[in-house]
C-alpha cells in the first residue's frame, strides 16, 4: 500500500469510527484494518509522525467536527471516531515524548466552580485532541484558583471555560479576571448551553464557541505559537 | 415562617415498569431527531437498558399549594408570598390555574456515578448513551409524576398546565431555591447547591398550574426560547385536553 493510501485509509478509518480490524463498526468496514493498525503501518511504510498525525488524523478530525458543526452525524459518531483517533495516536505517544512530534500547543479545560456537568465538556476536549492539540482537563468545579494554577504550570497555554447553568456562568467572569489579572496575554475561549459571544464579551474572553469545531479554529487561529 | 412538612405533600416510588422508556425517544435524544439510530448505537442502547433497573431509586412527589396563597401576574407568580419572576413565557401559560403544584423527580445518583466511571475508564460512547438514557428516564418520571397529578386534579373536577421549570422558557435556574424553599426539607432526597444544581444531577423540580378552564398541551417546545435543549422537536403540538 503507498504512503499516501496508508493516510487516506486511516483518515477514512477515524472519520467512519474504524477502530481497528477486531471492530464490528461500521458493518461495511467488517474485517478491514482500523484506525489502530493502519497507524502502525504508516509508520512502519517510513511516513513521518507529523505527516501521520497532521496530513491524516487532523484531517479526519477536522471533518468530523464539520459534519457535527452541520448536523450531519451526532455526538455518539464524534465519540466513536474520536476512540478510533484514540487508538491511532497510542502509536504516535512515544514521539511527543521524544519531542520528534510536537502538539500545536497547550490548552487548561475545566468547568467552573458550581458546576458539575462534565460530558460536553469531554467531548470539547477529545475534538481538540483531535486538532493536535495538548489538553490539560481539570474536571468539574474548578476554582479561579486552580485555573490559575495550571496556567502557571503551562506557560503560553490557552484556557477553555465550559458552564452548563446560568448560575454558574457568572463564575467565568471570575476565572477570566484572575487568570488574565495575572498572564494578560493567555487566551481564553468559553462555551456551554446558557453562554452567548455577547456574554464571552462582557467578561473578556476572546472567544465563544457553540461546537467543538469552533473551539478547534479558536485555537488554531488565535492561539498558535511561534 | 410557615415550614411546610410531608404531611402536606405527596410522595411515590413508581416502578420503571411504569414509565415510558422508548428506545426510539432514546435515538432523539442522543441527537438522531428523525434519522435513524446506527446500529452500533443501538447496540450500546440495547446492552446498557438491562443494567438501569439495579441503578435507579426513583423517588417523586407534590404539593399543591393552597388555592389563597398563589397569585399570577404578566410575568410573574407568587406562592405563600414568595415571588417567581417566572417570565411571560409561563406565566401566560399559569393564567387561568386556581393553584399550583410544586413538584421534585428523581432517579437517584447511580446512573450517573455509573457514567462518571464510564468515562474514568476512557468509553466515552457508553458513558454518554448512560447519561442520556438517565436523562430520558427522570423525564419519564416526571412525565408520570405530571399524570399522577392530573389524576389529582381531575378529583375535583380540575385540570392541568404542562410542567414548567427553572431553567427552561426563560425562569432563572436560580429560584431554585425559592421553589425548595416551598417543600419539605429533604423532600424525595434531593439538595440543592449554591448553585442551584439538583443533587443527584438527574433530577427535575418544577410547578403546574391546576384549574377548571387550564390546558395541557403536548411538549411545547414551541414557546421556549432554550434553542439548544436536548428535548427540543420541531413535531407539531396539540393541545391534549381539547375535544
Amino acid at each position: 500500500m503507498a504512503a499516501n493510501e496508508i493516510l487516506e485509509s486511516l483518515t477514512r478509518c477515524i472519520e467512519r469510527g474504524k477502530v481497528n480490524a477486531k471492530s464490528p463498526h461500521p458493518p461495511d468496514m467488517k474485517g478491514q484494518d482500523g484506525a489502530d493498525e493502519l497507524a502502525r503501518k504508516a509508520l512502519d511504510a517510513g511516513i513521518s509522525p507529523q505527516d501521520v498525525l497532521s496530513k491524516s488524523m487532523v484531517v479526519a478530525m477536522e471533518r468530523v467536527g464539520i459534519r457535527f458543526r452541520n448536523k450531519e452525524i451526532f455526538v455518539p459518531d464524534v465519540l466513536m471516531a474520536a476512540k478510533a483517533m484514540s487508538a491511532a495516536m497510542e502509536h504516535l505517544k512515544p514521539f511527543f515524548k521524544t519531542d520528534a512530534l510536537k502538539h500545536r500547543g497547550t490548552i487548561v479545560m475545566g468547568t467552573v466552580q458550581g458546576d458539575l456537568h462534565d460530558i460536553g465538556k469531554k467531548i470539547v476536549a477529545m475534538v481538540i485532541e483531535g486538532a493536535g492539540w495538548q489538553v490539560v482537563d481539570l474536571g468539574t468545579d474548578v476554582s479561579a484558583e486552580k485555573f490559575l494554577n495550571a496556567v502557571d504550570q503551562n506557560p503560553g497555554c490557552a484556557v477553555g471555560l465550559s458552564a452548563l447553568l446560568t448560575t454558574t456562568m457568572v463564575n467565568m467572569e471570575t476565572t477570566v479576571k484572575k487568570v488574565k489579572g495575572n498572564h494578560p496575554g493567555t487566551k481564553i475561549i468559553i462555551g456551554g448551553a446558557p453562554v452567548t459571544p455577547d456574554f464571552a464579551t462582557k467578561i473578556g474572553a476572546d472567544g465563544y464557541s457553540a461546537d467543538p469545531q469552533g473551539a478547534v479554529e479558536f485555537l488554531n487561529t488565535r492561539c498558535l505559537q511561534g | 415562617m410557615w415550614k411546610p412538612t410531608l404531611d402536606n405533600a405527596h410522595v411515590f416510588s413508581p416502578p420503571l415498569s411504569e414509565l415510558r422508556i422508548d428506545p426510539s425517544a432514546l435515538g432523539r435524544v442522543l441527537g438522531y431527531k428523525g434519522g435513524e439510530t446506527p446500529e452500533v448505537v443501538n447496540t450500546f442502547i440495547d446492552g446498557v437498558l438491562p443494567e438501569v433497573p439495579d441503578r435507579v431509586a426513583i423517588q417523586c412527589g407534590f404539593r399543591i399549594l393552597p388555592t389563597r396563597s398563589v397569585a399570577i401576574s404578566d410575568d410573574s407568580f407568587s406562592c405563600d408570598g414568595i415571588s417567581f419572576s417566572s417570565g411571560s413565557i409561563i406565566a401566560k401559560q399559569l393564567t387561568q390555574s386556581n393553584t399550583l403544584a410544586l413538584f421534585l423527580a428523581t432517579i437517584g445518583p447511580k446512573l450517573e456515578e455509573w457514567s462518571k466511571d464510564l468515562m474514568a475508564d476512557g468509553d466515552m460512547l457508553r458513558a454518554y448513551i448512560v447519561d442520556a438514557i438517565a436523562s430520558e428516564t427522570v423525564e419519564q418520571v416526571a412525565e408520570w409524576l405530571e399524570n399522577k397529578i392530573g389524576e389529582h386534579a381531575g378529583g375535583q373536577g380540575w385540570k392541568i398546565t404542562n410542567r414548567y421549570s427553572p431553567g427552561y422558557c426563560g425562569w432563572s435556574v436560580a429560584e431554585q431555591h425559592k421553589l425548595f424553599s416551598l417543600l419539605p426539607a429533604g423532600f424525595c432526597g434531593v439538595s440543592l447547591t449554591e448553585s442551584a444544581l439538583m443533587i443527584p444531577i438527574k433530577s427535575v423540580s418544577g410547578i403546574v398550574g391546576l384549574g377548571p378552564d387550564v390546558k395541557r398541551g403536548a411538549y411545547q417546545c414551541s414557546i421556549c426560547d432554550l434553542k439548544d435543549c436536548f428535548r427540543r422537536t420541531d413535531e407539531p403540538v396539540a393541545a391534549l385536553d381539547e375535544p
